[in-house]
């Protein structure tokens, strides 16, 4: 059944290059100045597509932002946090503990039971800075913060030539104008240094307000950048920068000033998304069970201790000040769900993700 | 036409709709989701070929051809290639929505499987 | 101003919402509603652009701006192409305006959310917005395909805004699942027409399109309608639609029916009759049956929901159907009905899902089975709810009355008696519907009060009394409405011929055709009354007995399985397709 649809791909044409194509190369080319043609169309002659879709990611990165917020103080009466809590009761009803859920709410509570820079602490661990003084082969998870020192003499080195390169692609690279894998590999460097060096050395620079405050000019910068065509020349997109030579950096007019802004957008973007996800605190739906467990199997009328901030030992974030949190690390997977983070998470505490 | 590439996207296709269709692991539907986009992008690379053509970049042509020959020769088609890196982004985004909408449900249902997670019914 | 300088406006009008999206979280920093008031000057910006374009179009005109001035060269056009002809620019008005009300009615109601919550949230309205608009002025594929996209993404999240609702993660897993292979399937058809037929524009691929089509074409085509109506609606893409639409917010829930299932219809409208309008397909009769069996499907399951949000999104997918019906007979007033129930079904949907969410939002209460006294206890809600359901009845003097008018004489015209039977059916089960949805919740005594105080604020009123008034008005005024906007659009529909010539000119006319709506037709009036007394013995004998078999094994098929859901859209698919390719 489904390979009906398979075969029914394989009818094709092999013919010539259609006119738009050979429009595009011989046409708007020499136009804009530049020497890449899908670049030119990317940012250039069809640049309201990849405007509509800076936008995209822009809506992509807002969702994730909404989907990983933590708990703010509302005014007013929320008839649906009355609906939640009556819904929450009928789908989670504190019988029957399987196995699985056994462990994650164990994991949890280990992780988010370690605070990060006191001395002692839940099971008198103190996390190390580096895991250097640790003898090689000791037993796994990895409580340090960062990486040994191979790993961080490496990034050290790593780091900067890729972000020389990122920009190199945005800059020159074959012909201008690279923003979205430009802004790829700035997240590459942010996430390296994250990896090697653990959250503390990164969370200056990496914080959400400041991050979002740079997307939102980049986004405006592009919408700023087409929408002066219309001002000076009359019509959306078109270009109205000085149009230089050929293989140049700032050759291809406004293409150019578009896959900066892009670069910036996305690579700012793309960040905030993904130390959110990492970031992410559990403050929204409090672990019945927990207050079960510590009051012995109690009834079902956990109604009543449900409010955000008398939870239980899991989450207590919207009870601490600002820098440290003490959030959970995104859900470890109790089934088969082998995903990557997991190995990432274990090793790190989960970065802040803090109020601006 | 390139008849493997074509049958290649479709199988991957394929494989990705089924793993979407069978699995109940989130995670799984997920990268089944990401494997359908991946071989749209197959599909679409392999059309913008044409036979015995070069890449369209117009800098340091090939011996015996200038750039503006080029142009007007045999090169593979630039248009489907910026619709192509168009919808590899978009991909990007929603695998990026997916995957940190997976790890609330995980979060808050201490599940990753889609039967469990079935309250709206009927 | 001339029609260029006019023309160039509209790229203007989706890029305010967008710069309002840019500011939104920025300004939700210094105060939560600043956030939405930027939006509402944002979508207040983009209105007025469009109603300044208003008037040349609706006129007869085809307003037509190639971005960056990439005009066509000997016929092939590789610039982006924006084209407000009147069916696009009747959509994008009506998205714009219901949007600002939406703005008003959240910054009434979810004005106390915190800061955070409140930028991200004005942000996605706006780029939903922003999409929807940039949808239905565009005239290329490829950008058809972005700000579809644009628009899922910001749907999705607003779906799982509120986390501490169960249903809201869930269903926000559905509609990714479901939303992402519908984008698969408009991108891979507009790779395919681009392969065959060398063209992206609208005007040149309906020109192109002329000569007999290839399997490929054909391929292209059911992709299209499988992908567009997975957006819409249509059964049996329809999986995510009621479980979305019972998560998400008050106003997200308005703004998801009465909008963005459009887009869904804008796509199918465009490609069925625009593009594809000179090759022999059997699209039409395809769009009949989904939209036959939508209508039917959709009434009979919103007979038995229990919670009020559930219900309206399964009428939602019924009128989807209806207006798709309406689409299909290809007959001007068919097209006309069809698209005037669209602007209806935009109003009276989005009151109810107001009315719904302030429900839901004051009393804390979901289910039907837990509401009741309402009307006492909060008199203008009731009224507000009562214009919503009779608009969707049919009763004179209501909007509604007039689309459905249209849309049956449009069927009886072109000869088709049996879907005019079986949407008279789908009328009925939808009235009993609704008119059980209001005696539960309003009419029935309860027992005990409410825990809160039900009142109205100011921004509500102004809201609700809007949208009712306009329900009334568009009913009672049928034959302005008529002349200046739905003929017009219907116009641009079905003379698509001279729709593709004007974009491939960058400008041009089209004749318009005229239709004619009867109000005291007595036909109409029995028809309506019939099926108000119909449809109010329907809904006594749901509320005494059970509910019957077939009704519960719809119910059973609805098992809220991913899924199951993903392999009834599939199978949708390919049935779709191989009716083209046999």
């Amino acid at each position: 059944m489904v390979l009906t649809i398979g075969y029914l791909r394989l009818l094709r044409e092999h013919a010539g290059l259609p006119a738009v194509a050979r429009q595009a190369m011989e046409v708007a080319l020499p136009q804009w100045k530049l020497s890449e043609p899908v670049n030119e169309v990317v940012y250039g002659t069809r640049g309201f597509d990849t405007f509509g879709e800076t936008f995209l990611l822009l809506a992509a990165v807002i969702s994730v932002i909404l989907i990983t917020r933590p708990r703010e103080p509302r005014r007013g009466y929320f008839g649906e946090e009355a609906a939640g809590r009556r819904e929450r009761e009928e789908v989670d009803p504190h019988s029957g503990h399987d196995r699985d859920q056994e462990q994650a709410r164990e994991a949890e509570k280990e992780e988010a039971g370690e605070p990060d820079d006191a001395v002692g602490g839940v099971r008198s661990h103190r996390r190390p800075e580096t895991p250097d003084a640790e003898p090689v082969g000791s037993p796994a998870p990895e409580r340090a913060h960062a990486m040994s020192v191979v790993v961080r003499t490496a990034v050290r080195v790593a780091a900067p030539v890729l972000a020389i390169a990122g920009f190199y692609l945005v800059a020159w690279g074959y012909s201008p104008g690279g923003g979205f894998p430009g802004g790829a590999v700035m997240l590459g460097v942010a996430l390296l240094v994250y990896a090697g060096f653990g959250r503390q050395r990164i969370a200056p620079v990496i914080r959400p307000g400041l991050l979002e405050a740079i997307e939102m000019s980049g986004a405006g910068l592009i919408i700023a950048a087409e929408a002066l065509g219309l001002l000076l020349k009359g019509s959306f997109s078109a270009n109205w920068l000085h149009l230089a030579q050929t293989g140049t950096i700032l050759s291809g007019g406004v293409a150019q000033l578009f896959s900066f802004g892009e670069l910036i957008e996305v690579g700012t973007g793309l960040t905030i998304a993904v130390f959110a996800v990492l970031g992410m605190s559990h403050d929204w739906t409090p672990d019945d069970g927990e207050d079960q467990d510590d009051r012995g199997g109690g009834g079902s009328g956990s109604g009543s201790g449900s409010e955000s901030g008398s939870s239980s030992s899991s989450s207590s974030s919207s009870g601490s000040s600002s820098g440290t949190s003490s959030g959970s690390s995104s859900g470890s997977g109790p089934d088969s769900g082998s995903s990557s983070s997991s190995s990432s998470g274990s090793s790190s505490h989960s970065a802040s993700g803090s109020t601006a | 036409m390139i008849a493997v590439n074509y049958l290649g996207a479709a199988v991957l296709f394929c494989l990705g709709l089924y793993t979407v269709l069978t699995r109940r692991n989130l995670i799984k539907m997920v990268m089944g989701l990401s494997l359908m986009e991946s071989s749209t992008y197959l599909l679409f690379i392999s059309m913008a070929y044409r036979a015995r053509s070069t890449a369209p970049v117009l800098v340091n042509p090939p011996k015996g051809q200038s750039g503006t020959q080029l142009a007007a020769g045999n090169v593979a088609d630039p248009v489907l290639q910026n619709f192509c890196l168009t919808a590899i982004v978009i991909g990007v985004a929603v695998t990026a929505v997916f995957l940190s909408v997976v790890v609330r449900i995980a979060q808050h249902r201490r599940t990753l499987d889609a039967d469990e997670v079935r309250e709206l019914r009927g | 101003m001339t029609d260029a300088a006019l023309g160039s406006l509209l790229p203007l009008a989706v890029a305010a919402p967008l710069a309002g999206a840019a500011v939104s979280p920025l300004a939700a920093r210094l105060s939560p509603r600043l956030a939405l008031v930027t939006s509402l000057v944002a979508l207040l910006t983009s209105l007025g652009l469009l109603i300044a374009d208003a008037p040349a179009v609706f006129g007869g005109r085809v307003l037509v701006h190639y971005l960056g001035g990439w005009v066509p060269v000997r016929g092939s056009a590789l610039g982006i192409a924006f084209a407000a002809d009147p069916f696009g620019l009747a959509f994008a008005l009506l998205s714009a305006g219901i949007g600002a009300l939406l703005v008003l009615y959240t910054l009434s109601e979810l004005g106390g959310l915190g800061a955070r919550e409140l930028g991200g949230f004005a942000a996605l309205v706006q780029l939903l917005l922003a999409g929807l608009i940039g949808a239905a002025l565009t005239a290329d594929t490829v950008d058809l395909f972005v700000w579809f996209e644009v628009a899922a993404l910001a749907s999705y999240g607003l779906t799982g805004f509120f986390l501490e609702r169960p249903p809201a993660l869930e269903a926000a897993f559905k509609i990714l699942v479901l939303t992402t292979i519908a984008g698969f399937c408009v991108f891979t058809a507009a790779g395919l027409l681009y392969n065959t037929q060398g063209a992206l524009n609208y005007g040149q691929l309906a020109t192109a399109l002329a000569k007999p089509l290839r399997t490929a074409d054909l391929l292209a085509l059911g992709l299209f309608i499988a992908g567009f109506g997975t957006k819409a609606g249509l059964v049996p893409f329809h999986g995510w639609l009621a479980d979305a639409h019972t998560a998400a917010p008050g106003p997200v829930s308005a703004l998801f029916s009465g909008l963005m299932v459009n887009l869904g219809i804008v796509g199918i409208a465009r490609v069925s009759l625009q593009i594809y309008f000179a090759a022999h397909t059997p699209v039409l009769g395809v769009l009949m049956v989904l939209g036959v069996v939508s209508a039917l499907l959709g009434a009979c399951m919103a007979l038995v929901q229990d919670d009020l949000k559930r219900l309206l999104a399964y009428d939602t997918v019924s009128q989807v159907g209806v207006m798709i019906v309406g689409l299909a007979t290809a007959n001007p007033a068919g097209v006309a009905g069809g698209v005037y129930h669209l602007i209806n079904h935009a109003l009276f949907k989005t009151l109810l899902f107001l009315c719904a969410g302030a429900i839901v939002h004051r009393t804390g209460r979901t289910k039907l089975s837990e509401m009741g006294g309402l009307a006492r206890s909060w008199p203008g809600l009731a009224v507000a709810f009562g214009v919503g359901v009779a608009s969707i009845a049919g009763v004179p003097p209501f909007n509604g009355y007039v689309s459905l008018g249209l849309i049956h004489s449009g069927l009886r015209d072109s000869g088709q008696y049996v879907p005019y039977t079986l949407l008279l059916l789908a009328q009925v089960i939808t009235i009993a519907a609704l008119g059980r949805a209001a005696w539960l919740a309003f009419l029935k005594p309860r027992s005990e009060s409410y825990e809160q105080r039900q009142y109205l604020r100011l921004g509500m009123q102004f809201s609700l009394g809007t949208l009712a008034a306009c329900c009334l008005l568009f009913g009672v005024v049928p034959g302005y409405v008529l002349d200046k906007v739905a003929d017009p659009a219907a116009s641009a529909l079905l003379g698509a011929g001279q729709y593709a010539a004007a974009v491939l000119n960058q400008g041009g006319t089209i004749t318009q055709l005229h239709t004619v709506f009867a109000y005291a037709d007595p036909q109409e009036l029995a028809i309506a009354l019939l099926s108000v007394v119909l449809g109010a013995l329907l809904a006594w004998h749901m509320l005494r007995r059970k509910i019957p078999r077939v009704l519960e094994l719809l119910r059973a098929v609805h098992n809220g399985s991913v899924n199951d859901y993903t392999g009834y859209a599939v199978g949708g698919i390919i049935a779709v397709v191989a009716a083209f390719l046999v």
